[in-house]
């Protein structure tokens, strides 16, 4: 069989970014004013689908799986397929849609821009959601922590409500749909879609084990569709601008305006938006280039669970799924950190191993003690008391934990710390005694009495 | 078999172990009309009486301070939710405080995209300023640190954020002193909007005129410890 060409060419895949036209935050002050909003062209989406029926809601669908548009919270699942999975209407069986704002994901901080600027763009692609779906209600879900955002959204939820555009009898027609905000209290856990689901109903936020998938049984056990808010944010986009316009912006299979958080060694941080596909070095220039004029170490380009990559893996590579799967690591949230070349990557793995150690839910065993043992193994190596066989045993930890747990956040967890050590080898075991299984002999030609841990 | 301490206190036949501990008159636990109608709207926001305990926890908090055992008891008979349940929820979130706090409890974040940038001299620095650790309050009960993970603004580290409340982007040592004298003389932070570098050139540099407090996300610091 043919190999399939490389994706990683050292090529954008964005198109003529540099003049590129903002749409997700466009350039218009005041735009979460709802005035301002309208003005600037919003809720004619909204407009053109409920009342004029310019798409029903199985067209809707079809209209937003043809632009291809991918889940912006991490996983970068089809939306339109997600949308499609919802089983047919049952006027018994309420269902729901969860707008998931919790974004805590270490290095993404896209979604508060979102609240912060254009909340109302959110707004309609979850009105516009709902309609796809014949969903009455809305959960939009946001961290504790963006207590302030939450004050901030609240009020545009308001405004809309005033205006007939959420409530009952949206502009006028028999379509209803409400929006309930609810705000967390801090646990990274929740932002995971069936943790988030335990939450809203008021429970410790376990996540539950899939199947069934929440388009069977979510919140309350009823029908469930779940997608973060740069997601939602899009579908209006879409509906204004239609399915060929998204599809045309960066590559052909991960389409569409993108938020990158760019954060760490860099000299221009924050949020930039621009077609997916953009080249790494690239988004480094737009930043600002690398602080103090620095060569870059490692990259990580989807927030903390993706896999740093080295230089040499991110110099060529693009942000999309599918290159980004072949240079080694993922999309994730499109959360970039760089790393300068003075970067201490044992003390930052061990960072990313205590985050993970605590939020974990504790729910499985593989999870809760395994990403407790990559902290403390990781620890003991960053103080210089750790052995090179701790290496090999933290990798061995990362294959007991991956795929054997109920959610993804075990292997969250492991990925970072087996790529880290994988790529990182040399820096790894330049802080490790010299020692294996095999011999108790340590470092410096003393036996070890007993192998602590 | 433990006596109910009080008459409006829903309390089981049987109820194993200490009584809940009381830290507040029973004068105390009681909900304002304003609030009372608030919660009436949480209850009306979830199909369940479960789904507003969040809310409530969160309206007792800020009305309390903090959440001890008679708190979480009086939330639970608010919303006729159990009190092993709401207890469990206070447990798993980390922004409920289920012991006492300073007056000010300062979040600063030192997850990696912070640390790479200072957060931890932060954390340090206050730990020096104050003489306390991380975890602890100060004698006169005004301020606790904590070490917290990502808050959501790595593009402004190194950061922290007041009492669940405002976040204080781009710190530097002299912005620490700074708000250490403003807590003191009772001034919180407001809310402050953190302009996008692509708006710098576009709009001038600020997209909400309705908002005080602007500031630009800027280079991070060089950080001295990462640990
Ligand atoms: C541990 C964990 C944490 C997650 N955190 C978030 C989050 O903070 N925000 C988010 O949108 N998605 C998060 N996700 C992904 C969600 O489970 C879900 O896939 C996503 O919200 C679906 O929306 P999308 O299809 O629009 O991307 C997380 C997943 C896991 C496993
Ligand atoms: S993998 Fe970890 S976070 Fe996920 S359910 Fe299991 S213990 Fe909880
Ligand atoms: S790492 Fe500190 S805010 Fe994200």
């Amino acid at each position: 069989m043919a190999e399939a060409p490389s994706l990683i060419t050292g090529e954008s895949k964005a198109g003529d970014w540099r003049n590129y036209e903002r749409v997700i935050l466009p350039p218009v002050k005041d735009l979460h004013k709802i005035e301002v909003y309208e003005e600037d062209g919003g809720y004619s989406a909204l407009k053109a689908v409920v009342k004029d029926g310019k798409f029903d809601p199985a067209a809707l669908t079809d209209e937003v799986k043809a632009s291809g548009l991918r889940g912006r919270g991490g996983a970068g699942f089809s939306t339109g397929l997600k949308w499609s999975f919802m089983p047919p209407v049952d006027p018994e069986k309420p269902r729901y849609l969860c707008c998931n704002g919790d974004e805590s994901e270490p290095g993404t901080f896209k979604d508060r821009q979102i609240f912060e600027y254009n909340p109302h763009l959110m707004i309609e692609g979850i009105i516009l959601a709902c309609y796809a779906m014949t969903i009455k209600t809305c959960y939009l879900y946001i961290r504790g922590e963006y207590i302030d955002y939450v004050h901030h959204v609240q009020k545009a939820v308001d405004e809309a409500y005033a205006k007939g555009y959420i409530g009952k009898n949206i502009l006028g027609t028999d379509f209803s749909t409400n929006i309930v905000v609810h705000y967390g209290a801090g646990a990274y856990i929740c932002g995971e879609e069936t943790s988030l689901m335990e939450s809203l109903e008021g429970h410790r936020a376990y996540p539950r084990i899939k199947p069934p998938f929440p388009a069977q049984s979510g919140c309350w056990g009823m029908p469930t569709t779940i997608n973060n808010v740069e997601t939602l944010a899009c579908v209006p986009l879409i509906v204004n601008r239609g399915a060929a316009w998204f599809s045309g912006i960066g590559p052909e299979r991960h389409p569409g305006p993108v938020l990158y958080g760019i954060s760490g060694h860099i000299n221009k941080p924050g949020v930039y938006e621009f077609p997916t596909g953009m080249l790494i070095r690239d988004l480094i220039e737009v930043a600002g280039g690398v602080r103090g004029g620095k060569s870059v170490k490692a990259v990580v380009p989807g927030g903390s669970s993706t896999p740093p990559l080295t230089w040499d893996m991110a110099k060529d590579a693009t942000m999309d799924t599918e290159t980004l799967r072949e240079a080694g690591s993922s999309m994730g949230t499109a959360g970039l950190c760089i790393l300068d070349e003075d970067t201490d990557m044992v003390a930052f793995t061990r960072r990313i191993a205590h985050f993970y150690h605590h939020e974990s839910c504790g729910q499985c065993t593989p999870c809760r003690d395994g990403t407790g043992w990559l902290e403390k193994l990781l620890s003991r190596i960053e103080s210089g008391e750790g052995y090179t066989r701790d290496l090999d045993l933290l990798l061995e930890i990362c294959d007991q934990m991956e795929g054997r747990t109920v959610c993804a956040l075990a292997d969250a967890a492991a990925w970072p710390v087996r790529w880290g050590i994988r790529r990182f080898r040399d820096e790894f075991a330049a802080r490790c005694k010299a020692d294996s299984f095999a011999s108790s002999e340590q470092g410096d030609g003393s036996v070890e009495a007993q192998p602590v841990l | 078999m433990t006596q109910p301490t009080n008459g409006s206190l829903l309390q089981p036949d049987y109820v194993p172990g200490e009584p809940v501990e009381r830290h507040f008159a029973d004068a105390d636990l009681v909900w304002t009309d304003d609030e009372q109608k608030q919660i009436a709207t949480f209850r009306s926001e979830y199909p369940t009486n479960d789904g507003a305990v969040m809310k409530v926890l969160w309206m007792a908090q800020n009305k309390f301070s903090w959440l001890p055992p008679d708190v979480i008891q009086f939330v639970a008979n608010t919303i006729e939710v159990p009190y092993a349940k709401v207890y469990g929820v206070a447990t798993f979130y980390t922004q409920y405080f289920k012991e006492k706090k300073g007056k000010f409890v300062l979040d600063i974040c030192t997850c990696f995209g912070c640390q790479v940038c200072g957060g931890y001299d932060i954390l340090h620095y206050l730990e020096e300023k104050l003489g306390i650790e991380k975890g602890q309050t100060t004698d006169d009960g005004l301020f606790t640190i904590q070490e917290a993970e990502c808050l959501g603004a790595c593009g402004s580290a190194p950061m922290l954020q007041v009492t669940n409340g405002p976040y204080v982007h781009n710190l530097t040592k002299e912005k620490v002193d700074g708000l250490i004298v403003d807590l003191k003389a009772d001034k919180m932070p407001g809310f402050q909007s953190v302009t996008l570098p692509q708006d710098e050139t576009d709009l001038g540099g600020n997209r909400r005129s309705d908002t005080e407090a602007v500031t630009e996300y800027q280079t991070p610091p060089v950080s001295e410890t990462i640990h």
